[in-house]
């Protein structure tokens, strides 16, 4: 523990960063120099679409890879130089990790706490315990192989939860997951959060999410940290309106879509609706209106709503590509294969 | 306490690769198998030339047994870096990693299991040619030090499999890297005592191949009169193998587990 009374100075936070920057061998910028600040006890979360960098900038902060330049710490521990504190102190659950498929959720569970240096019968309780509380209990003692992505996702939540870690890294933790699932994990992140004041730094690429979870967002766009702010206050630098228009037939969708877009450009479809930001909302919705008739779509219904995370984003992103590489985000959930930043 | 730990990581490592091999057991029988069809193959076709005055009296079965074994050592020993491709594959190798164990002990259970699965596979294939009639003049004693070079000859294998899978981390390098045992095995003096070997040159190649001196170890335990000599040479000759690949699979883990 040595290392801790060097930098006793640093470690009210639980992350900083400096100038992280990561150059792949094949010469792809994952990350061009960020910088992080993250209380302890905060949810933190790292927003951004495929490619933006944010699995490279959580393997660094865990000690998978080395960054090409800068530096990062956790709990004032050097993720460099102090590889194997780091990893007492946090709790993993990354897409580049995974579980053996042979192994129960019992076994996996209890080798991970006795790695950790539980003893035997403390390692079993432990199991035990979060199996349950993570409601594995039913498949506990069954083979991962034949458990589902959400148990596989609880699962790994369990694992990377077992030596009782200060901070907890999650790696779009609910890509892939239905919704139902995905609200059951994000009840346990808040409950982990709120019971152990365990600090979470996590990466989603659903404005949704992060919005639900995080105290605290950056938005990474291109190995880039191009905003950072609470959700309330990114949605607050929004000095516009927003239009939501639903069709009376959900087919119409994209029809609605083009002609939206003709008036104010920028529209998307979030599900069954059809959202545009523009200056004047009244006057707007007048042209909107007009538009759609003109085309012949019929709307059951019209709202004038304040923006969300995803309206900022939009407008976010757009302001940074100027070189025309603007990445639109993921507004709707994907498959089960989506994701891998 | 340093030396404890790792004592304690490599062991349960190795006991959990162990019970995930017993979970799949169909990727061990194939190599048994093999194992087991060259010693009745061998013996059933070859075992007449065993009158032959070079052998010195021993019997075939007593002289190809050990070719099983070295056989089976080799191929169990591919097992273990088959066992780390799948959890390289599962991902579940850097979930390890980022448990504060030490990359050795990540490389070295692996090996251990490999070694003991080896160990394992070898009384079995034992036990067979005792029930074909093989006599052990040497007493059980031989028999057990002919388990341990068969597990230590493994150890060695599994070392140069688990640093293949490693560097390669793909399961097609690591298969084809198996391959070896094909020189290995049968540049040596496999069928025949050297003094048979016609060929010049396959003489030199099994003075060279360290297999050669492991079979004549096995051999003198088996014939009952253990000459001091090809022991130790046999013994000398597993040290080394294991000690080289130990090294190489330890140096591997080092170098490319710091940054993917």
């Amino acid at each position: 523990m040595a290392e801790w009374t060097e930098t006793k100075g640093t470690s009210n936070l639980a992350v900083t960063a400096a100038g992280l920057r990561k150059r792949y061998a094949d010469g792809t910028v994952a990350l061009d120099g960020i910088g992080l600040a993250v209380s302890e006890g905060e949810i933190f979360g790292l927003l951004g679409p495929n490619g933006a960098g944010k699995s490279t900038a959580l393997q660094i902060l865990t000690t998978l890879l080395i960054p090409t330049a800068g530096q990062a710490q956790v709990f004032g521990l050097d993720v460099v130089r102090c590889q194997a504190a780091v990893r007492r102190v946090i709790g993993v659950a990354l897409q580049e990790t995974g579980v053996d498929p042979l192994l129960t959720g019992v076994e996996a569970l209890e080798l991970q706490a006795r790695l950790h240096g539980a003893r035997r019968a403390e390692a079993l309780r432990r199991a035990r315990e979060l199996s349950e509380r993570l409601q594995l209990e039913g498949f506990a003692n069954r083979r991962i192989a034949g458990y589902s992505g959400g148990m596989r996702r609880r699962l790994d939540l369990a694992m990377g939860l077992v030596h009782r870690p200060r901070i907890l890294f999650l790696d779009e933790p609910t890509t892939g997951l239905d919704p139902l699932s995905r609200k059951a994990l994000w009840d346990l992140v808040r409950a982990v959060h709120a019971e152990a004041g365990t600090t979470v730094f996590l990466s989603t690429q659903y404005l949704e999410e992060a919005d639900a979870l995080c105290d605290r967002i950056a938005i990474l766009r291109a190995g880039r940290i191009v905003a950072e702010d609470t959700p309330a206050r990114l949605k607050g630098r929004m000095r516009r309106d927003v239009i939501e228009l639903v069709p009376a037939d959900a087919a119409h969708c994209k029809a609605l879509l083009v002609v939206a877009d003709g008036v104010a450009p920028g529209a998307a479809i979030d599900r069954e609706t059809v959202r545009v930001a523009v200056a004047d909302g009244a006057a707007a919705a007048r042209a909107l209106l007009a538009a759609a008739d003109g085309a012949g779509i019929a709307l059951a219904g019209l709202r004038v709503a304040p923006p969300t995370l995803d309206d900022v984003f939009i407008e976010l992103t757009r302001d940074q590509g100027a070189d025309g590489t603007v990445m639109p985000p993921r507004l709707v959930p994907d498959g089960p294969f989506g994701g891998g930043a | 306490m340093r030396t404890l730990r790792l004592a304690a990581d490599v062991w349960l490592l190795t006991a959990r690769a162990l019970k995930v091999t017993l979970r799949e057991p169909w990727s061990v029988v194939p190599n048994v198998a093999i194992s087991l069809f060259f010693l009745l193959v061998y013996n059933a076709g070859l075992g007449g030339i065993g009158r032959l005055s070079a052998f010195g009296g021993m019997p075939y079965l007593s002289f190809i047994l050990p070719v099983a074994l070295v056989s089976g050592s080799v191929g169990g020993a591919g097992a273990a870096g088959q066992a780390l491709i799948r959890d390289l594959e599962s991902r579940y190798f850097t979930k390890l990693r980022l448990t504060p164990v030490s990359r050795t002990a990540l490389v070295v259970a692996p090996m251990l299991s490999g070694m003991i699965q080896v160990g394992a596979q070898t009384v079995l294939i034992l036990l067979v040619a005792l029930a074909l009639g093989l006599k052990l003049p040497g007493g059980p004693a031989a028999a057990v030090a002919v388990v341990l070079l068969a597990a230590g000859w493994g150890l060695g294998f599994a070392g140069y499999a688990v640093a293949v899978a490693l560097r390669s981390r793909s399961g097609r390098t690591a298969q084809a890297a198996t391959f070896v045992f094909f020189p290995l095995l049968f540049l040596s003096d496999t069928f025949v005592p050297m003094t048979l070997i016609k060929a010049g040159w396959m003489r030199v190649a099994a003075h060279i191949n360290p297999t050669t001196y492991v079979f004549d170890a096995m051999r003198s335990l088996l014939s009952g009169a253990a000459q001091p000599a090809p022991v130790v040479r046999g013994i000398l000759a597993v040290l080394a193998l294991a000690a080289v690949t130990l090294g190489w699979a330890v140096y591997t883990a080092q170098r490319t587990l710091r940054d993917a």
